[in-house]
């Protein structure tokens, strides 16, 4: 029989081979079986290879050995002992043992995914659509139809029950559950649980939905779910493969980049697909769309793909590309950082450049941006652990594509591809969201290859690698910077990919298309207009006036949309008041249509800011605005002096909720001891206890970020002209200390 | 952040934390004027880690130094202007 139509979850068979879910072109789900040969490479003396060529042929699980010679990354091509095993699920445990008797030995491809693999060997990726010609439920032969960059993939029809608590269980214990699907939606008590599990049942076997989408069910649906069909010994087919339980991957805190994360429980099916809601990458943005490009673009099955922890999507990508040219992937990196000199150590140790940018607010600025750059200077200059490169010329190289460019190449082709179709394209357009969707999640991946090479871990990583981007990123911002000012452009902020700056005289079309090109012309790289502002205030740190800090500034564009980074409006942490406020000003100053018109909206700003604080002091402002966020830092034990979030999650411990280092505690600022109150508590925030002079302050501040930097308070005597940062007025000061 | 090194900022810091005692000893308005020299210094912090000198310190005092002679110019502009139109 043929069938055409798309993959829609492929894993290891328990018995043979793999089990793959088709959704066909018929509208049937298929389930096939797919007889797929595994392989795993162990390379090292040939006394020892001798020896495992004899271990491996006495055991039990029968295993195809033969030498053969294969292509490592570092070391070109080596004699290397193939042992092909029938069943992938028998793998596993056959390299486990391989792995302890020959510890010395260096294994190749031993830990890469079913997908990655299958992907590699027949082209066929999770939502690829496909043609399969079966023997019963037996795949003889599958064919790619279309392939991983395709930019408009025809989207497979999908039924979709969506399960929703109906209250956050981190706060609360919730009491019913909603469901929806087709045109029906309905609300069941979670107590008793055996109608909830009786209607489910129902409604699975009935409806059959591909996917099931729920709020909070990693962490406390799925699992209470699983927990009641035990208690009541109701079966209920969630996974579509009966012959599966849920997967469940359990909690887990790691650290990285400089803070503690926490990684909640999750839960998986076989032949349906869970997704929750709270644990997909960019759901709030972009819904499903973002995910199921993921697991286009990885190989990796959309339920893995939804739920990526940074790397591991590039990561899966560079395994593919790995196989495809016959590349061996290292079970272990063995590769160390070669010895630097301490004086090499400085000039190689260093980050992106990152300008003290010019404190004031500036009229005619002119934003310009790399595209992409990190990844474009990968591509472009093929940098790759593999490829040897001396020098920042900016010169692309002759050498044949390393790893990394070949795997980034098409992803950052095709990311391109949707933002400039996006830009041409019309806002009723419907597939706008869905570029925006696809190219977001592209984003992400093309950001974390730039981290993953240089990790210690990842496979393909070198530190070296890492260093050169960042090398050539410093080189062709300082090109961009020369040619801006050999055009007598003022550099006011240069931010690791992009750079500011302005003119006395506003820059027409035809200025700004030249230094562009002038900027693409110095550095090879593809430029970008980030916007012409109307104009733009860069802001000193919190401590000293006088120190400027790279990235808190906000400004208005020429159309009248507003750019804002750094300040309590794009913080997270802050509460939602602060940031209305400041965001609400910045909206009535963007309608000054140049600086001097500044001075016409401040009776509007001054009238907005006065019905913020008085709605404050009098009680009007919703609970809600007034709750700040904060990360905890470390386990509650492991506090000497709580912090507020620390002091909050007490509460929350003593009403049973423990939280753990790396999650965020809400809470809202109380009077007196111990001055907060977690929002995620059981009983509501008393209103007179809020300690509303506190809120207050921090509204003042708040707003005088936004204000002091549009309108100086008091402007120096203008005598002499001077500049701002020595204003200060060391006389006067000694009068005082007389 | 996995950094072998530390930043540009990190050590203008420490440089400025070495002074400490010697801060502590000066008058208050001698205090105010140093700080003000760290505070020039800061602003090419930038140019500091890419010169990537082996005694950042040096590049410190030089950054300081651009920025009073950057004011000695700028006063000798003015000067020059205000002397023109004296009569």
């Amino acid at each position: 029989m043929k069938i055409s139509g798309w993959l829609f979850d492929i894993y290891p068979n328990k018995v043979n081979g793999l089990t793959l879910w088709l959704i066909g072109d018929d509208g049937q789900r298929y389930c096939l079986q797919h007889e797929f040969a595994v392989r795993f490479y162990a390379a090292g003396p040939s006394a020892q290879l001798r020896a495992l060529w004899k271990f491996l042929e006495g055991r039990e699980e029968p295993v195809k050995l033969s030498r053969t010679e294969r292509r490592d990354i570092y070391m070109g091509k080596i004699t290397v002992l193939a042992c092909e095993v029938a069943n992938p699920a028998a793998m596993r445990d056959l390299f486990q043992q391989a792995s302890q008797a020959f510890p010395d030995l260096t294994y190749y491809d031993a830990d890469i995914h079913l997908a990655l693999r299958y992907a590699a060997v027949t082209g066929v990726f999770p939502l690829a659509r496909c043609e399969v010609e079966t023997l019963g439920n037996r795949v003889q032969s599958i064919q790619p139809i279309d392939t991983r960059w395709e930019l408009d993939p025809i989207a497979p029809p999908m039924r979709t029950l969506s399960l929703e608590p109906d209250d956050d269980p981190s706060c609360r214990t919730p009491k019913g559950i909603i469901f929806q699907y087709e045109r029906y939606s309905y609300r069941l008590d979670l107590e008793p649980a055996r109608p909830v599990l009786v209607n489910l049942r129902a409604i699975l076997e009935r409806f059959d939905p591909d996917l099931i989408l729920t709020n909070h069910g990693d962490t406390w649906l799925i699992p209470w779910l699983a927990s009641k069909i035990k208690e009541l010994g109701i079966p209920i087919p969630v996974n579509r493969d009966p012959g599966y339980e849920i997967l469940t991957h359990k909690e887990h805190t790691y650290f990285s980049y400089g803070r503690i994360v926490y990684r909640g429980q999750q839960s998986q099916f076989f032949g349906r697909w869970h997704l929750d809601k709270q644990n997909t990458m960019l759901w709030s943005d972009y819904g499903l769309d973002g995910a199921l490009e993921m697991a286009r673009v990885t190989c990796l099955p959309v339920q893995e793909a939804a739920r990526l922890s940074p790397g591991s999507g590039i990561s899966a990508m560079q395994f593919v590309t790995a196989m495809q040219t016959g590349i061996l992937i290292p079970w272990r990196k063995a590769q160390a950082e070669k010895p630097k000199t301490a004086l090499e150590l400085i000039r190689a140790d260093m980050g992106g450049m990152v300008y003290q940018p010019t404190i004031g607010l500036h009229e005619n600025v002119i934003g310009i941006d790399f595209v992409s750059m990190y990844p474009g200077i990968m591509v472009h200059f093929n940098i790759s652990p593999e490829v040897q490169r001396s020098g920042i010329a900016l010169e692309p190289s002759t050498d044949e594509p390393g790893i990394v460019p070949q795997t980034l190449e098409p992803l950052l082709k095709k990311r391109i591809a949707y933002k400039s179709a996006l830009f041409d394209m019309p806002k009723w357009d419907d597939r706008r969201e869905k570029y925006k969707a696809r190219s977001s999640a592209e984003k992400w991946l093309l950001v974390t290859c730039f981290g993953y090479l240089g990790y210690k871990n990842a496979r393909f990583g070198r530190i070296e690698s890492h260093e050169a981007v960042t090398a050539y990123g410093r080189e062709a911002l300082l090109r961009a910077k020369e040619a801006a000012e050999k055009l007598g452009y003022e550099i006011l902020h240069m931010y690791v990919d992009g750079i500011w700056v302005k003119k006395a005289a506003k820059p027409d079309a035809d200025d700004i298309r030249k230094l562009l090109e002038d900027v693409a012309d110095r550095t090879g790289l593809p430029i970008a207009l980030d916007g012409m502002y109307r104009w733009v205030a860069f802001l000193p740190s919190q401590v000293s006036a006088k120190v400027p800090v790279a990235n808190r500034y906000f400004g208005v564009f020429q159309d009248g949309s507003t750019k804002v980074r750094g300040i309590e409006a794009r913080r997270r942490d802050t509460a939602p008041l602060l940031s209305k406020t400041q965001m609400g000003i910045l909206e009535i100053l963007a309608e000054a249509s140049d600086v001097g018109a500044i001075r016409k909206v401040m009776p509007e700003v001054d009238r907005f800011i006065d019905s913020k604080v008085r709605a404050l002091r009098d009680g009007r402002v919703p609970l809600e605005d007034l709750v700040m966020r904060q990360r905890l830092s470390r386990e509650l034990e492991a506090y000497r002096t709580p912090s507020p979030a620390a002091r909050a999650a007490q509460q929350l411990a003593g009403v049973g909720k423990t939280m753990r280092a790396g999650q965020s505690i809400r809470f809202i600022i109380t009077r007196g001891k111990p001055g907060v109150h977690a929002w995620d508590l059981p009983t509501e925030v008393d209103r007179k206890s809020i300690d509303v002079q506190r809120y207050q302050a921090l509204l003042y501040r708040a707003i005088g970020t936004v204000l002091d930097a549009v309108v100086p308070l008091e402007k120096p005597p203008d005598l002499f002209d001077l500049p701002a940062r020595i204003e200060i007025p060391i006389k006067n000061d000694l009068m005082a200390v007389c | 952040m996995g950094r072998t090194l530390p930043t540009s900022t990190d050590l203008f810091l420490q440089e400025q934390e070495s002074f400490g005692r010697f801060r502590r000893a000066l008058r208050r308005s001698d205090q105010l004027a140093l700080d003000d020299l760290f505070d020039s210094a800061r602003l090419h912090l930038a140019a500091t880690q890419y010169a990537s000198h082996a005694l950042p310190f040096e590049v410190m005092l030089l950054s300081m130094l651009l920025e009073e002679h950057k004011l000695v110019m700028r006063l000798r502009e003015q000067f020059d202007i205000f002397s023109r139109r004296l009569p």
